[in-house]
């Protein structure tokens, strides 16, 4: 039987905003970040962790993550890094004095999460550029890039295997599940998302 | 010497970028984890700012440490979406639903006035610089007074010295946030006369200090 999914949610009662997205024989559970460490690291597939949270106290639950990696896990992390919680990660660093063109964003399109995404999608909404990211949270060296700004010199996604197991899938910037009501093809992003953790933990 | 001026901290990436700025977090003589909120360190307060987007499941349980903060006439300062109706007493919001794109419209207008040209808050801000979207309206308590009145009614930011033994100010606005996350102009410089008149003491009248803006 496959390990749940679970949603670290800032608030007290709320779920998952995309559980209705949830692949079929995909089991979601949403974790109240205070309660995170009294789970055991290894008892989910899969921890995707939005904007909001409390950084500063997730950052101090490093040992639980270095396990939560040790066993496989694939950690899905939304935001400007303010907390670093891994030792081989730095804080954000945005673009400085950003011009528009800067904002275009360019993915790989052999990314699993990102396939069939127009990165025009992602540059605009509503015409308006920058929400998908102004900066980066800095990629360690072997990291593998998925998403850029600022002509590919800003590596706003980013997949990284850990020395201690897991997978630590990067996005600086809001939510990626924030795009799951748009009528656009980056509406793709959150059940292939989905998809892509279920998957690795089927491969277990 | 003034009392000291105390932000709390909710630990999230915004907080964290906004309050670490030079340009803002030198204005605070203290900032708080909000886990570590104690009589103690309120105590020692004179104004205490509560910035945009913190925890307000957090504040619930600083709900009794508030209230007596104001009951013992401490200032308190809370922006938007931390949900006051939920931890004071008496606080009656309306959430509205965020127009996020009304300067694309031709001729758009957020349609926010400001209420009371005469407070000492507007020597250091002007309207534009109150002007990106909020998340909804106060009802103005007898004898407080709304700074900023929203299209139909309500205000997004109430001046109240009538309720408590304290004082109260109250914003839908969300500025800690759009500065700490690196885009919106206008939040920063809101945040900047904002910090600049808490500085100055918070007066409720214009002093002509730095003219009419």
């Amino acid at each position: 039987m496959t390990r749940p999914l679970a949603y670290l949610s800032p608030r007290t009662g709320v779920a998952a905003p995309f559980s209705d997205l949830a692949p079929e024989g995909l089991r979601l559970e949403t974790v109240p970040e205070q309660t995170l460490t009294d789970h055991r690291p290894d008892r989910f597939g899969a921890l995707l962790v939005p904007m909001h949270i409390d950084q500063r106290r997730f950052a101090n639950a490093t040992r639980w993550i270095s396990r939560f990696f040790q066993a496989g896990g694939t950690l899905v992390f939304n935001g400007l890094l303010g907390y670093p919680f891994h030792r081989k990660l730095k804080r954000f660093e945005p673009l400085v004095s950003p011009r528009l063109r800067q904002f275009r964003v360019r993915v790989d399109a052999n990314h699993p999460v990102w396939r069939g995404v127009d990165p025009d999608d992602l540059t605009f909404r509503r015409g308006v550029a920058g929400f998908y990211g102004r900066g980066c949270n800095p990629p360690p060296p072997s990291a593998q890039i998925i998403g850029t700004i600022d002509q590919g010199n800003c590596a706003v996604d980013w997949q990284w295997h850990p020395r201690e197991g897991g997978r630590l899938l990067m996005h600086a910037g809001n939510d990626l599940w924030m795009y799951a009501r748009d009528k656009t093809s980056a509406a793709a992003l959150t059940p292939q998302l989905l998809h892509w953790c279920m998957a690795e933990e089927l491969a277990v | 010497m003034s009392a000291p001026v105390v932000v709390l901290d909710g630990g999230t990436s915004y907080h964290n970028f906004s309050l670490s700025d030079p340009l803002l977090g030198t204005w605070f003589d203290e900032r708080i984890y909000v886990e570590d909120v104690s009589a103690d360190n309120l105590g020692r307060a004179g104004t205490i700012v509560i910035p945009c987007r913190l925890n307000p499941d957090r504040l619930k349980e600083c709900s009794g440490l508030l209230t007596e903060c104001l009951n013992q006439g401490k200032t308190l300062i809370a922006m938007g979406e931390t949900e006051p109706q939920t931890w004071l007493r008496g606080i009656d919001f309306t959430p509205v639903p965020t127009n996020f794109w009304w300067w694309l419209e031709p001729d758009g207008d957020l349609g926010l006035k400001i209420a009371a040209p005469d407070h000492g808050l507007f020597d250091f801000l002007t309207m534009a610089e109150a002007t990106w979207h909020y998340h909804g309206t106060f009802r103005v308590p007898s004898n407080a007074l709304s700074l900023i009145d929203a299209p139909d009614g309500g205000s997004i930011l109430v001046d109240d010295d009538a309720t408590w033994q304290g004082r109260l100010l109250l914003t839908s606005l969300d500025p800690f946030y759009h500065h700490g996350s690196f885009f919106m102009p206008a939040a920063t410089r809101f945040l900047v006369g904002f910090t600049q008149w808490i500085e100055a003491g918070m007066p409720a009248h214009q002093e002509g200090r730095y003219g009419q803006r």
